[in-house]
């Protein structure tokens, strides 16, 4: 073939491609597995929710001390949300009532920082437009601390109503998180096909969870399972889409101290994969495991 | 008069970063030869190279700098080279025969004030001469015509700052970042800087509020 | 100096742009190849136009005067060595105001000016395409405005342009390609101001991509746009139209001076005449068309003079070189609190055409309007403007240089109106190729004095209340329009409204010398937006037999 002199879409379209399949390989093997593995005993409940507080709070510390970094951390309570991100990352391997403080102070600081965002956003020229919430502190991001002291401390969740309540709460995260996904993609012109997965996956595994929280049906629970499975490969395969977006920045990673905050940030995806642990930890609840 | 300078940004010096990713090879390679290829006079006359001397020193003193940057050097490569900006004033001769008159016309001025020629002349005087200059209080015989204003402005001092403001020392002194590719800047807004950025700047009390 | 001294678009090869140093495959002519389309220029009209009709499955060669970069291994971060993207031979600047050209609106490679504009991509107000029916001044565009708004929304798609959701001024324009960048600290001075004065405000329409675009990473914010994007964020002409000529079959020749466009006894164009790598040659061809912007177009017009027409190639209305125009560029600055740091980020990142849609206010005391936008000139660049405006020297000029970081700065487009004395003739001096200068004489008029002193004040009063202090005013112009106006009568302009001249049929101008006014914006994705209109007239006029002109 002639090799063409112009500007091509190939890299995207080839990379969704790539990660489209490594997608359904890897998601499918989860749906798989889920069905052969099913008469071993799970994990339990309580593990699972560890490890997604722990990983929603590994993916806030990284993420708030980096864009935290980037603000120069001009103001002094910018410090509070990676320390706190770290806390209840530590903790979440604790038994939770041990913890309670530190959980607790980390729901309070991602309230309070929602606060701090809006008004970052609010003061900059133009108040609440499009740019600002592009370019000014993330709206929503300081969501994801509460998100992480509420998994860590709901670890301690053992009857099946305390299932329909994660669930529920799962699911409505997973929307808050499609939301952010959906206006920092918008952002990048969706220039590559594959950015649209994570605000296709998620909204389908936050409403077969919403409808298990609301109308628990064992039935359907299977098909639950699975988009929570298959969104914690997307988290896995969106990793792998966002180092690639770093490496093809102007300088790639050589060029790290830029494009690792001006590219796509490597840590986000994988609040998805935690996200989707809590929802399974949420259908095992409700199926009776303590 | 001229209060002194202070510089805003003691330390930083753009040359720091020569291996970072702020420079590539070609830019690297472009400030090599500005730092190391520096010509010796092939375009002025002895007698005129006095005057241009000085009249770049007058207009960019650099007395506190260690390296001080060749600015008359660089103008008389430029006009070796016949390097053009694309624009030639009808009221001007060309760029070369521009200089050569203006010089002369400024070696005539500074003898009807008394001196050898410009590069004699007291600092004050020299000052007060380029100034009457660029208000056109000279003596037009000494100009043939040439204007002395846009001589002055368009190709003294446009060129002086053209040479030393692109020179390593003269971006460094006003805190300019420097070459940037293929690493560009992250922080946009005021008062941020990347740490591959000067530090922030000081000034003396009577540039700030 | 690394100046690409040799032709690099030979042997069947052309500079893969998006590479640092590969070749792409390109088809060639020979000089005796009647080719279908000679185009003189490759940059906002040549090159869209030979991509185009190389794409429309037209044989096209298209010249330049200047060389074929990659911008990867050849743009350096340094103001004095990139000088080697502009057109420095000497033009002649005569008149009451005379014009700065080189660096400051003369592009010379392949891509033209688009290679180092700074990617402000703005539209013409509707009204403007009929200035004078609709707003009683200066002269109609042949062309409706609904069809250049067609073809903007065509060369903005192409060129990718990274702009607001919501666009305060004008009819509705869609949504832009890719988002609007983050506005830098010297555009928010604007925003804070125009906010303090009640005044919309808008993140400016950029040609430099916010987000990846397959072989173009996002703008790294280097802020060096005005001397060659180093990157490819930049979306110039050399990177997108160029590159799909190639792909279509066009021939690029760089390096290549065009001195005269020979014609036959009917008067006919037959060919051009051009100097390559120190040979002189003749490329023969059904069509010509000149491209070379303001300057260069007419001076090829009037150069090209024969028996049959001795005053000038198409000039029989004695309109080529004449009604040429620029914009107001004038310029308050000030000293702010903030360290702004402008070096950052493209240099115009916010901008305020509330001026451009005013037309009854009783402030307002002249026709036609401006817009402004922010600032943020490299170091010489800025220094120049100090002095040159000024006079400034000695210590007071470093200490004015060391303020740099401080500085921020408004800056007008403001349109002037096209006179008939305001033209470009012919000098008696010759350049290297034995071609006559151009010798160009401008002068403001009263309602361009009236502009710029409203320009200023207001200007002036929104620095003020963004905190600005110790305002230093300067003046400039920027861009060129007209020279070679496009109309609907043969009397008063040298084409029809398809860029084709009333008096030779198959010879054409697509460029920003075709405009008849120079609206208040920056030109770039207007002439753009008329040269991919015109291709796809030449199209359909190709399509219907080419004894067709269009009526005005």
């Amino acid at each position: 073939m002639r090799p063409s002199a112009r500007n091509t879409r190939n890299r995207d379209t080839r990379s969704a491609a790539l990660g489209i399949g490594a997608l359904a390989i890897l998601g499918g093997a989860a749906i798989l597995m889920q069905r052969r593995t099913q008469p071993k005993p799970r994990p339990k409940p309580r593990r699972k929710l560890r490890r997604s507080a722990a990983i929603m709070g590994a993916s806030m510390l990284v993420d708030s001390a980096m864009e935290h970094f980037r603000g120069g951390f001009h103001n002094k309570a910018m410090l509070a949300a990676p320390v706190l991100a770290a806390a209840s990352t530590l903790g979440a391997t604790a038994r939770a009532p041990h913890m309670l403080p530190v959980h607790a102070t980390s729901v309070a600081v991602g309230a309070a920082g929602l606060g701090f965002h809006g008004y970052n956003i609010a003061k900059r020229p133009g108040g609440f437009n499009w740019d600002n919430l592009f370019y000014a502190a993330p709206i929503g991001a300081p969501g994801g601390l509460a998100v992480t002291g509420l998994l860590a401390l709901a670890s301690d969740a053992h009857t099946a109503r305390h299932g329909r309540m994660l669930a529920g709460f799962t699911a409505l995260a997973t929307l808050a998180e499609t939301a952010e996904v959906a206006l920092l993609h918008f952002r990048g012109a969706w220039h590559n096909p594959a950015m649209y997965l994570p605000v296709t996956i998620p909204p389908i595994a936050a409403a077969l969870l919403l409808e298990q929280a609301l109308h628990p049906n064992p039935k359907t629970r299977g098909a639950a399972r699975g988009a929570q499975r298959l969104m914690a490969a997307m988290g896995v395969v969106g990793t792998g889409f966002h180092i690639y977006g770093v490496s093809r920045q102007m300088g790639g990673w050589h060029n790290w101290r830029q494009n690792a905050f001006d590219g796509p940030p490597v840590s986000a995806p994988s609040s998805f994969i935690a996200l989707a642990l809590s929802g399974k930890a949420a259908l095992d609840l409700m199926e009776g495991a303590p | 008069m001229s209060p002194r300078f202070h510089a805003p940004y003691p330390g930083w010096d753009i040359l720091d970063k020569w291996e970072s990713p702020s420079f590539n090879d070609i830019t690297r390679a472009v400030l090599r030869r500005r730092l190391t290829e520096v010509h010796a006079r092939r375009f002025f006359t002895p007698a005129e190279w006095l005057a241009v001397q000085a009249l770049c020193d007058v207009v960019m003193p650099q007395n506190d700098n260690p390296r001080p940057v060749p600015l008359a050097d660089w103008i008389d490569a430029a006009l070796h080279e016949g390097r053009s900006s694309g624009t030639r004033h009808a009221d001007m001769p060309s760029p070369r025969d521009a200089w050569r008159q203006g010089i002369a016309a400024l070696e005539a001025e500074a003898q009807a004030r008394g001196a050898d020629g410009f590069a004699n002349l007291e600092r004050d005087a020299q000052n007060a001469m380029l100034r009457d200059v660029d208000d056109g209080k000279v003596s037009t015989e000494h100009w043939h015509g040439l204007p002395p204003q846009r001589f002055f402005r368009n190709l003294v001092l446009a060129e002086i700052v053209a040479v030393y403001y692109a020179h390593p020392t003269g971006q460094s002194e006003i805190g300019y970042g420097g070459p940037a590719s293929p690493r560009g800047y992250v922080r946009m807004q005021p008062n941020r800087a990347d740490s591959w950025e000067a530090p922030p700047g000081d000034w003396p009390d009577e540039d700030t509020p | 100096m690394s100046h690409a001294h040799r032709p690099r678009a030979i042997d069947g090869q052309a500079p893969d742009v998006f590479s640092r140093d590969d070749t792409v495959p390109m088809r060639q002519f020979a000089d005796t190849d009647e080719v279908d389309f000679a185009i003189v220029g490759t940059g906002c009209g040549g090159g869209v136009l030979a991509a185009k009709l190389a794409e429309a499955g037209f044989s096209v060669v298209a010249f330049d005067a200047g060389a074929f970069w990659r911008p990867l291994s050849d743009f350096a971060s340094d103001e004095r060595e990139q000088e080697k993207l502009y057109w420095l031979d000497p033009r002649i600047s005569d008149g009451a105001d005379p014009l700065e050209f080189g660096s400051n609106n003369s592009g010379r490679s392949v891509g033209g000016s688009s290679v180092h504009f700074q990617m402000v991509a703005l539209r013409f107000r509707p009204e403007w395409f009929a200035a004078r029916s609709r707003l009683g001044y200066a002269i109609d565009w042949p062309v409706d405005w609904r069809e250049m708004w067609r073809y903007y929304d065509e060369v903005e798609r192409a060129c990718a342009i990274s702009g607001p959701l919501t666009y305060p001024w004008g009819p509705d324009r869609g949504r832009y390609p890719y988002r609007a960048h983050e506005v830098n600290a010297a555009g928010q001075v604007l925003a804070r101001g125009a906010e303090a004065l009640g005044v919309d405000w808008a993140p400016t329409p950029l040609a430099t991509v916010s987000a990846p675009r397959g072989k173009s990473p996002p703008c790294v914010y280097r802020g060096m746009c005005k001397i060659g994007c180093s990157t490819n964020a930049k979306q110039s002409v050399l990177v997108t139209y160029i590159p799909r000529a190639l792909d279509a079959g066009a021939e690029i020749r760089d390096l290549a001076m065009v001195t005269r466009i020979a014609t036959d006894r009917q008067g006919r164009a037959t060919g051009v005449e051009y100097h390559r790598d120190g040979q002189s040659r003749f490329q023969k061809a059904r069509n010509v068309v000149c491209a070379g912007y303001s300057i260069e177009t007419p001076r090829l017009l009037l150069n090209s003079a024969n028996a049959r027409q001795p005053t000038g190639l198409a000039n029989s209305s004695d309109t080529v070189g004449r009604y040429l125009m620029v914009h107001l560029n004038d310029a308050i600055w000030s000293v702010m609190d903030d360290e702004i740091r402008w070096y950052k980020g493209p240099p115009s990142m916010a901008c305020c055409e509330h001026w451009n849609y005013i037309d009854d206010h009783p402030d307002k005391d002249f026709d036609g309007g401006y817009a402004f936008m922010s600032q943020g000139p490299l170091p010489t660049d800025y220094a120049r403007t100090l002095v040159t405006n000024s006079g400034v020297f000695g210590h007071e000029l470093r200490r004015k240089m060391a303020l740099y970081n401080r500085m921020a700065g408004l800056k007008m487009v403001g349109e002037t109106m096209p006179c008939a004395d305001n033209r470009v003739t012919l000098a008696e001096e010759t350049d290297a190729f034995g071609v006559p200068r151009a010798h160009v004489t401008y002068a403001h008029d009263d309602n361009d004095r009236r502009m710029r002193r409203h320009a200023r004040a207001f200007m002036a009063q929104m620095l003020e209340a963004a905190g600005g202090r110790d305002l230093l005013e300067t003046s400039s112009t920027a861009h060129l329009m007209g020279g070679c106006r496009m109309g609907a009568d043969p009397e008063t302009s040298v084409t029809d409204s398809d860029g084709r001249t009333w008096d030779v049929p198959n010879l054409w101008v697509c460029d920003g010398s075709l405009m008849p006014t120079g609206g208040g914006v920056n030109p770039s994705m207007t002439i753009m937006a008329n040269a991919a209109r015109i291709a796809d007239r030449i199209k359909t006029l190709c399509a219907s037999g080419t004894s067709e002109r269009a009526h005005g």
